[in-house]
């Protein structure tokens, strides 16, 4: 059985890590940009995110797990005789796929024997969430690493995560959006929806008003995925807005007469310094058994 | 020759063809969901517009039309630059737009204040009605989804409908101007005719996600 090693863009819980043996390697974080911590291990995403919308003025950076990290956990991996499979982040988002990559290319020099596979999901958040939770089903279903990889390649084909945000203010701050623009939607209530195409951030649309946002995703995600209940799987991301995302979960699970297995989900820095407190987020994929 | 028409030279034809072509794009353009190609085929409509009242100001005299000819050219140019700027869809160039309609909409208030104080006191409400449909119309172009600039443009047609051609209730007499009628009436014609077919298929949601 192989390895399974993921960056912190999945949002997986310290437990749920555990529970299901995938090392995370955390992103990293900084309020000043001097001390950096170690997300879900120096700070928690509740207390990260709290500092976030309560200290308007504060706008703090991200970093990439940088390949020593990477080597760091792979090493003892590699001495047990294991190969590895390392799901990243898109690359479009972050340096963390190659961060990855050169860390493998490293350690193949040491250890020739020895396969690792870096997958670059092409999503984030609850979509590299997802593609997780899939090859870790594979897993432990017996399949090899070199099938688990070809079938992982498919599931993210198949991965869609859409976000809803509840303020253009940290798209301001990222310089992802002009003045203006966060002005004018600001005055007019927009709430953008944005999407990722090909592993890069794109802009769905606007929508007036939180409730009205949150209807038309709960329609749009209804017609899509009417017919295609018995092949696929959904996650439910948000930041300090469970009771609203826990709602709108039960609501899609009634429209499609469904039972989502995957927890809901609280999304990590990565995307939610972009996005802010009040995003929440949706991903679906295809099961990895419609596609064997 | 003289017809019910008026004088009708070649440059009068041209101009009735143009106006024909301008009623087709005009149409055609509120029959589109998609707002790139919406911004284009009601771009090239009011090039043709712009190109209607060159010709008949080629036929009747150009001091008449330059007004005219004015109004249509910043309405080209705003929705070709708005058509670049949805086609590209970045954050740059959503940027840049909003800017620009901004200044659209500083130059259409101070064209229209200009006018509002020039017009006669007891029309002067009709006035402001008009530049406030007109602004309403820019704006609702820029909104997001399909309806905003759909009932923004209704409420213009109307409005220019009742107080320019053909009742001219601004001036109390009658205009006959039927290529200004139709391209107007082709307007709220084609916004009845996209929600006869939108009320057909009322469950399609406005966001359009994707398959897996």
């Amino acid at each position: 059985m192989f390895q399974l090693i993921s960056d912190g863009g999945c949002d997986f819980t310290k437990e749920e890590a555990q529970k299901y043996n995938v090392d995370i390697i955390p992103f990293y974080v900084s309020f000043d940009q001097e001390a950096f911590m170690k997300e879900g291990v120096d700070i928690s995403k509740d207390e990260y995110f709290k500092r976030l919308a309560t200290e308007k003025n504060l706008f703090p950076t991200t970093s990439q797990p940088n390949p020593q990290d990477y080597m760091d956990i792979y090493k003892p991996h590699l001495d047990a005789g294991k190969d590895i499979l390392s799901l990243t982040i898109s690359s479009k988002l972050s340096g963390t796929y190659s961060s990855a990559t050169m860390a493998a290319d490293m350690m193949k020099e040491d250890y020739p024997d020895r396969t690792i596979v870096v997958i670059d999901s092409l999503t984030c958040a609850v979509g590299e969430g997802l593609v997780l939770r899939e090859i870790i089903k594979m897993r432990d279903n017996g399949y090899s690493l070199e099938k688990t990889a070809e079938l992982a390649q498919e599931i993210i084909k198949t991965t869609r995560v859409y976000f809803s945000l509840d303020t253009l203010e940290y798209l301001k701050k990222g310089g992802r959006v002009g003045p203006t623009t966060a002005l004018v939607g600001g005055l007019l209530g927009l709430r953008p929806v944005l999407h990722l195409v090909d592993g890069a951030v794109e802009q769905l649309d606007s929508v007036p008003g939180r409730k009205r946002v949150l209807q038309l995703m709960h329609e749009g995600i209804v017609e899509t995925l009417q017919d295609e209940t018995e092949n696929i799987e959904i996650c439910i991301g948000h930041i300090l807005r469970e009771e609203e995302a826990a709602e709108f979960k039960k609501n899609i699970e009634v429209a499609l007469n469904i039972k989502i297995d995957t927890p809901l989900t609280e999304i990590g820095v990565t995307i939610g310094t972009h996005a802010g407190p009040g995003a929440l987020a949706i991903a679906y994929c295809k099961k990895y058994d419609k596609l064997d | 020759m003289d017809t019910i028409f008026g004088n009708l030279n070649i440059w009068f034809v041209m101009a009735q063809v143009l106006g024909v072509i301008t009623i087709i794009f005009e149409f055609a353009s509120y029959q589109i969901k998609d707002k790139p190609k919406y911004f284009r085929t009601t771009g090239i409509g009011s090039f043709f517009w712009l190109t209607m009242f060159f010709s008949i100001g080629m036929a009747t005299g150009m001091a008449t039309q330059i007004s005219l000819m004015v109004a249509a050219s910043y309405s080209t140019v705003r929705n070709l630059v708005f058509w670049r700027i949805f086609s590209k869809n970045t954050p740059q160039s959503k940027e840049f737009g909003l800017n620009f309609l901004l200044v659209m909409i500083g130059v259409a208030l101070v064209a229209g204040t200009l006018a509002v104080i020039n017009s006669p006191p007891e029309v002067r409400w009709l006035h402001i009605l008009g530049m406030i449909a007109a602004l309403s119309f820019v704006i609702g172009q820029y909104l997001p989804g399909v309806h905003y600039v759909r009932i923004t443009v209704t409420i213009y047609a109307i409005v220019v409908l009742v107080t320019q051609t053909p009742v001219n209730i601004l001036y109390g007499d009658f205009r006959w101007n039927i290529m200004g009628m139709a391209i107007e009436a082709a307007k709220i014609i084609s916004v009845i005719v996209f929600y006869v077919r939108y009320s057909k298929n009322p469950k399609q949601s406005s966001l359009q996600f994707a398959k897996p």
